[in-house]
């Protein structure tokens, strides 16, 4: 039950998309969720490590978008606005995890640990069966899990979305220097890691 | 769903609206009937959307989907949110719905009232391309 | 300051600078400094695997969230769909009919998208009501004067992006041309004001 309304032409600019959502346009935001639900969603897949969480995050990060993009002053914007969202979503899910595991720990109710969500999945990877691992790419990331997660954020925005350092900067507060601060220290602790394997 | 009878009257708001729709949807140039919450709360006003029920039909009233019809004093009112094809006047489509809209009211031994009507959308119809 | 938190080698060179020059040959410096050389190595491969990862992320299947998703978000948006303010167009015995502000948008767009060159992006409509007509008359000097039939009308403000290189002028004039066509045949009233401001220019 798509609503495309009239006159919607497939070679549209972005900016043009985005404002005929921010007017109501169905068939344009059913666009720019065409556009960006596997982008966001691989971002937040890369943050949590879990489907059903990342799911989430695309779900409610393009829900709020509908309502929010009114406010939007400029539509060439959207991109950045969008992984700021999802980022900011994904950093807030770490942050109730890591709560959650810390309250479990501290009544020393062992057996309450959900494992899936409090511990993530690297923690039975160890470096020495690096060799074992099909691809470098799994190695790679069982290393970038093991960034805090603002670290990781910054990693995957730049590295695998093509995020500006500005852009980068907005989402996680810092400046645009202290960005490429962040960037350099996560790929020298990827690398050193990275250099460990045989 | 269905209302109690008033004073002895065999139809309901419920039979009024889905002649409504059916008449409705069988006016050329008429896409759809448009299933707009907003639609109905805007028209309702603010306050009075805590207090909607779906199912609710009180004092003659009912309300589904785009459709809104009540009857009182042996006059049925409608109010109905359409999409028209884009290829007819949309002005036009509203005119013919409400002529037939009134027609079929009148069928029933009611007097037909007003029948409101918003066009929410204007589209193409389903399947035809897009030149 | 922040500068100061980037990893530096024995050597003094940062992590950074190694980084930003892997794809290019090695530097004096780097061809004698074996601490450079381990550091390019590392970064190299590092590289390598960022870029395969990118690249099997982007194709794995797996990596997708799945339909249903999709279908929740839109059914919220369909939900809270913007309609925008409603137009009443004629108020009668037979009952009044209203439009909303996004149905005609949509035939304003219909409309510009006949017009090569040009993408409509936001479009507002504002409207003198239907009988309301000569009393709420008006900040605009000259418009007053002469008494027309109560029918609203219509102000319709369209942002546009081009295409580089278009005469601007000339498509204007064009895009007024046909939404003031296209509003009386699809909705029934005249067309009124057309005011076409173009925001931004689009890659072709």
């Amino acid at each position: 039950m798509d609503d495309h309304g009239p006159g919607f032409e497939p070679d549209l600019d972005e900016g043009s998309i985005v404002a005929r959502a921010q007017d109501g346009d169905l068939a344009a935001f059913e666009h720019l969720v065409l556009a960006y639900q596997f982008r966001l969603f691989r971002l937040a897949y890369r943050m949590l490590n879990d489907r059903g969480d990342a799911e989430d995050i695309v779900q409610e990060t393009l829900t709020t978008s509908w309502c929010g993009l009114p406010m939007l002053a400029d539509v060439d914007a959207f991109g950045g606005w969008i992984f700021r969202l999802a980022t900011n979503k994904c950093l807030d899910v770490l942050r109730k995890r890591a709560a959650r595991a810390e309250s479990i720990l501290g009544s020393d109710d062992m057996d309450a640990i959900p494992g899936a969500r409090a511990s993530p999945v690297w923690a039975g990877w160890d470096p020495a069966h690096a060799a074992e691992w099909s691809a470098e790419q799994d190695g790679l990331t069982a290393l970038l899990n093991t960034l805090p997660p603002a670290q990781r954020a910054c990693w995957l925005l730049r590295e695998m979305h093509g995020r500006s350092y500005a852009e980068i900067g907005v989402t996680l507060k810092i400046s645009p220097a202290a960005v490429r601060g962040t960037l350099a220290r996560a790929r020298h602790q990827i690398a050193e890691g990275m250099s460990q394997w045989r | 769903m269905s209302d109690p009878p008033l004073q002895g009257a065999i139809i309901t708001s419920q039979l009024i609206a889905s002649l409504a729709t059916r008449t409705t949807l069988e006016t050329p140039g008429v896409l759809r009937i448009e299933p707009s919450v907003q639609g109905f709360l805007a028209r309702l006003g603010p306050a009075a959307l805590r207090h909607v029920r779906t199912s609710g039909s009180q004092d003659g009233t009912y309300r589904h989907d785009g459709v809104t019809a009540t009857i009182s004093d042996g006059t049925a009112r409608v109010h109905l949110d359409i999409a028209t094809d884009i290829m007819y006047t949309a002005l036009d489509v509203a005119e013919a719905v409400q002529q037939r809209v009134r027609e079929s009211i009148s069928h029933t031994g009611l007097a037909p009232g007003a029948v409101d009507i918003t066009i929410l959308a204007i589209e193409h119809r389903r399947g035809t391309t897009i030149t | 300051m922040a500068l100061d938190n980037i990893p530096r080698l024995g050597c003094g060179r940062s992590i950074d600078s190694i980084w930003a020059s892997i794809d290019r040959s090695p530097t004096a410096h780097e061809e004698q400094c074996k601490q450079c050389q381990t550091a390019r190595i590392q970064l190299e491969r590092l590289s390598a695997a960022t870029r395969a990862l990118r690249e099997s992320d982007l194709h794995d299947p797996a990596l997708r969230p799945r339909p249903g998703i999709k279908n929740a978000i839109m059914d919220v948006a369909r939900a809270e769909v913007r309609r925008g303010s409603r137009i009443l167009l004629r108020a009668a015995d037979n009952g009044a009919t209203e439009i909303s502000e996004q149905a005609l948008s949509s035939l304003v767009r219909f409309a510009a998208a006949a017009i090569p060159g040009v993408h409509s992006r936001r479009c507002r409509i504002e409207i003198r009501p239907a009988s309301a007509g000569l009393a709420s008359e008006d900040h605009q000097s000259g418009t007053t004067g002469t008494a027309t039939p109560a029918g609203p009308r219509l102000i319709v403000n369209l942002r546009v992006a081009a295409a580089p290189g278009i005469d601007i002028p000339v498509m204007a004039e064009a895009l007024r041309q046909e939404i003031s066509n296209a509003i009386p045949a699809g909705v029934g009233i005249a067309a009124g004001t057309v005011n076409i401001t173009v925001e931004d220019l689009y890659d072709v």
